[in-house]
């Protein structure tokens, strides 16, 4: 396919001018750089304004969110105000109108929608849903609603790349590459973590990884981070002292703060999953209702006394990590976040589940680590180092993004002490989920949305064939080039196939056949080597390690392809066909049904 | 139509795309740039608005609302060193150790050097008892970066730390403290008067004499000076120099209880002390004698309290062995370590006449040795004694500094 760009990419005198003698060489040189415009260039360029765009669009994102809190719930929300009830519930109202009326498909978090714009409609994301995501999570979370500003700002970084996309008439190929950079972008804006970003857009948007676009993903996260940073300043997103991890046996202490974590992170996911198709089966009336009612039942809970699970709760995480809470506070703001956001999302309330996420799993890890150290006073960490740990633990069983997970604790909270913990809790938390959760999240909610997108966590499940799982030692005798006819003639006498392979000297391989031999014979070349007797061919050959797809490229040109060593390509290790191949994908599928 | 074409070639030149691009990022960062500093500043208001409203409510005792407001105050204006070494401080005071220490070490991370976040880290070290810590980050804070008036600063937090070790007897630590803060004082006889106290406190009361003798030599009728310096000499064991000052500077005026009582030793040691000089020999049989009585007294009572029968199969004990490792065992004298002296004393009691302690020095140093070692034992087996016996007690830990 022509890529547009290159197209564009036109002469003078293509352009139709003519040159005068006064500006020739002011246009050669301008030429010399409009033609070193390559699409590669041309893309990573693109990635930087992506990321700069996404990183003033979600700047302006979190300001209007804070701006809305300020105004709506004032500057000091305690328990008791009746604006706790009030503002959610009428907000709650007001966005349920927006949504069903004015922007439809704003609903939820957004990382399922960007996905879908990447695989079913091949990048396109309206720019109004950029407008109505804004607008409406903003009002939303600043409302008090249990939702965050990361998942929204992942798609208004994604429509925005696939809005300039299209204002630059790119290919259908390229306009899908965007949508994966601008959310990442977005992301890593609102996170000021570029790594966990990427990862995060990898392993849960793209759904597998592509060197190809790794790079302008990279290139976009990191600016918008720089332009985040440039305006709000390089701190990360949470002030902890630093972490100190001292006695090995205490990773006793964080696995099981990892198995408590996949436990809540399957409460949570199936309590979603189980609310929000009843919740969407109900009249098209209740619509209108349902946001706002999550919103009363949220204020209600603020107003009765936790109104720590309003909003993203940002400030909250951070004063846990501070010791703030006793561990059953914590615990008990754990489950109550557990309700508030699957309230809000089920309702359809536009938000995202990162920040719950995060404030679910730093309550439970301080909640966890308050009740370890009351039973064992000598355990080291702090109050503090397990709500930390918590943060990742939720993440890597909820959202099931292992990788992502342990970077984002890291990068989070500028502290890279804790990084063993951090991956023995998750990797519990996320083989805890699995076992009881066998479908993300994500996957979840995209299956309910009548869509069936890749997951990374599939393909990590599929087996992958090689080349050695199909290849066959060779029954057959291997000839070689300095072999006569007549002799290859006699080696061949008894065998039970048709084709042979021949190794050429000092390098290569060859095939021949049982009639081209006897052909040979007929024509009185018995006496001639098989290097001169047969037509000069380059046979390729694979290595037992090769995937089989590769394999498959070949079997059509070529009756028997050679597996020969990697440290010796001398050494034959066994052949491979197309009928082995065929049956090798066969056994396959039927051992997988 | 044609230029139209043209003109869409050429907006869709890469060069020209990134460009305009350019030129829509900069319009953006303008933009950008106003929103977040006037909502940056709409932000620093609310968080000063509520760091008064914090001192304000400080001021009137209501420590949760001033740390409700100041923990707001930080979430407008995050990373505010002022506002968060306040909540630290008030989280501390107010109890909440775990969460201002929390605080102040991320503080402390992000300023080691910072002398006022040191200060409030020992203080908080010190109220949870943790005195190595504490020492540690007073330390930190004796040599770190003031924001104004460094030296008084220093002087201030010094003292506040020889405070925190006396506080927790830690005194050795305590008089290594106060030598260097007393090094660098001006003249000033009050603040050598509080450093004098400080030094009876830590227990240096070579030191503490030193300085009060120096207050004294400003003003020789200071009342706290003459009795600090009665103490510390009484301390030392320099019971003459201690009855100079308890007895001639305390006469009418100023004498406690205490000094009343250190001075009723003081007199009783001397008048016990058969090591005196310029007394006659028969003074000193005398003394020996009477002091020897006294200690037999005093032995059969502890023996009586400790319910130990007399035997007498029990040997007597080689007293003169004794180390002062021994003497001041903290381990009680066992019950029969106290029959042996009985026995010895019993056996010396017939020998123990003025006329035969005046005709042989031998017997008056053995019944000197066995009359202290006598009050030794008893005050390890049945605690401190009073009166004579405590003055007898006294005089054996120092027999011949006593007159100094």
């Amino acid at each position: 396919m022509s890529d547009p760009m290159v197209t564009q990419i036109q002469t003078p005198a293509e352009a139709g001018e003519t040159p005068t003698p006064a500006n020739h060489t002011h246009r050669i040189a301008w030429f010399s750089l409009i033609t070193s415009f390559r699409e590669e260039r041309f893309f990573l360029l693109l990635a930087v304004f992506i990321g700069i765009f996404s990183g003033l669009a979600v700047i302006c994102f979190r300001l209007a969110i804070e701006w809305t809190r300020i105004a709506l719930l004032g500057p000091l929300p305690h328990a008791h105000n009746v604006r706790l009830l009030i503002v959610p519930t009428l907000v709650g109202l007001l966005v349920s109108v927006l949504v069903i009326h004015v922007f439809p498909l704003v609903r939820g978090s957004g990382v399922n929608q960007t996905k879908a714009a990447l695989y079913i409609y091949n990048g396109y994301i309206p720019f109004r849903t950029a407008i109505g995501k804004f607008i409406t999570a903003a009002l939303a979370i600043g409302a008090g609603h249990s939702l965050g500003p990361e998942d929204p700002s992942l798609q208004i970084g994604a429509a925005l790349a696939s809005a300039l996309g299209r204002g630059l008439e790119l290919s259908r190929e390229k306009l899908r590459l965007l949508a994966p950079m601008g959310a990442a972008a977005g992301l890593a804006a609102a996170f000021n973590a570029p790594i966990s970003a990427v990862l995060f857009v990898i392993e849960e948007v793209i759904g597998r990884w592509s060197a190809g676009i790794l790079g302008s993903v990279v290139l976009s996260a990191v600016s918008s981070v720089v332009v985040v940073r440039w305006f709000l300043g390089s701190e990360p997103l949470f002030h902890i002292p630093a972490v100190a991890f001292v006695r090995p046996s205490e990773l006793i202490a964080y696995a099981v703060l990892g198995i408590t974590g996949g436990i809540a992170a399957v409460v949570f996911a199936k309590a979603i999953g189980y609310l929000r198709p009843k919740l969407r089966d109900l009249p098209r009336y209740t619509q209108y209702l349902q946001t706002a009612a999550a919103g009363l039942m949220i204020g209600l809970i603020g107003y009765l006394g936790a109104p720590q699970v309003m909003g993203a709760g940002y400030n909250y995480m951070d004063q846990a990590l501070h010791d703030r809470f006793p561990w059953r506070v914590l615990a008990i703001l754990a489950g109550l976040k557990i309700l508030s956001t699957t309230l809000s999302f089920v309702s359809g309330t536009p938000g995202g589940m990162f920040a719950p996420t995060l404030f679910i799993g730093a309550m439970l890890g301080g909640a966890t680590g308050g009740i370890e150290h009351y039973f064992y006073p000598h355990l080291t960490g702090s109050t503090a180092t397990y709500a930390l740990v918590g943060m990742g633990v939720l993440f890597a069983g909820f959202l099931r993004a292992p990788m992502t997970s342990v970077f984002m604790v890291l990068e989070v909270s500028g502290n890279y002490s804790i990084i063993v913990p951090v991956i023995v809790a998750n990797t519990f938390a996320y083989l805890v989920s699995r076992s009881m959760q066998p479908i993300p999240i994500f996957d979840l909610l995209s299956r309910q949305d009548g869509l069936v997108l890749p997951s990374l966590e599939e393909q990590r499940e599929q087996t992958i064939l090689v080349v050695e799982d199909a290849m066959r030692v060779p029954s057959v005798p291997v000839l070689h080039s300095a072999d006569t006819v007549q002799q290859a003639s006699l080696r061949i006498q008894d065998a039970p196939e048709d084709t042979f392979i021949v190794q050429i000297s000092p390098s290569g391989w060859n095939l021949v056949t049982r009639d081209t031999v006897k052909k040979l014979m007929g024509e009185g070349k018995g006496e001639m080597t098989l290097l001169s007797a047969l037509p000069i061919r380059h046979l390729p050959h694979l290595h037992p390690d090769m995937p089989l797809d590769t394999a498959l490229r070949y079997v059509s040109h070529f009756l028997l392809i050679p597996v020969v060593h990697r440290a010796d390509l001398h050494k034959l290790v066994g052949i491979i066909s197309r009928e082995d191949i065929l049956k090798k994908y066969q056994l396959s599928g039927i051992e997988e049904n | 139509m044609i230029s139209q074409l043209r003109l869409k070639a050429f907006v869709r030149r890469p060069p020209v795309v990134l460009a305009s691009l350019l030129v829509l990022a900069m319009i953006g960062f303008g933009v950008v740039h106003r929103l977040v500093n006037r909502f940056g500043e709409q932000k620093k208001a609310l968080g000063r608005h509520l760091f008064q409203q914090s001192q304000a409510d400080l001021r009137h005792s209501r420590s949760d609302y001033a740390v409700d407001d100041l923990r707001a105050a930080l979430d407008y204006n995050p990373g505010n060193f002022d506002y968060e070494l306040t909540l630290a401080r008030t989280l501390r005071d107010t109890g909440r150790t775990s969460e201002a220490e929390s605080y102040l070490i991320g503080l402390w991370e992000r300023d080691p050097q910072n002398s006022l976040v040191n200060l409030a880290i020992a203080r908080l070290y010190a109220r949870q008892k943790l005195p190595e810590k504490a020492s540690q980050y007073y330390h930190n804070a004796i040599y770190g970066v003031w924001p104004s008036d460094a030296q008084a600063m220093r002087r201030e937090t010094q003292l506040e730390l020889i405070h925190s070790l006396l506080a927790e007897n830690i005194y050795p630590q305590a008089q290594a403290e106060l030598i260097s803060w007393s090094s660098a004082l001006p003249p000033d006889p009050n603040l050598h008067l509080t450093v004098a106290g400080l030094f009876l406190d830590a227990r240096d009361y070579d030191h503490a004499l030193d300085e009060y003798q120096m207050v004294l030599r400003h003003d020789r009728n200071s009342v706290q000076a003459l009795a600090g310096a009665g103490e510390s000499a009484y301390r030392l064991g320099r019971y003459r120099t201690a009855q100079r000052y308890l007895a001639s500077g305390l006469l009418e005026h100023g004498r406690t209880p205490e000094t009343t009582q250190l001075l009723e030793t003081t007199n009783m040691i001397l008048d016990a002390n058969p090591y005196a000089r310029r007394i006659s020999s028969r003074e000193v049989s005398r003394r020996v004698v009477k002091d020897f009585r006294q200690a037999g007294v005093r032995l059969s009572e502890c023996m009586k309290e400790k319910n130990i029968v007399p035997e007498s199969s029990a040997k007597l004990p080689s007293l003169q062995k004794k180390t002062d490792n021994d003497k001041s065992s903290a381990t009680p004298a066992p019950p029969n370590d106290l029959a042996a002296l009985y026995q010895r004393w019993l056996a010396l009691k017939p020998k123990v006449t003025e006329s035969r302690v005046s005709a042989g020095n031998s017997l008056r140093d053995s019944t000197i040795d066995a009359t202290f070692e006598i009050e030794q034992q008893t005050a390890t087996a049945c605690g401190a004694p009073s009166g004579l016996d405590q003055a007898l007690l006294l005089l054996s830990q120092n027999p011949t500094g006593a007159e100094r």
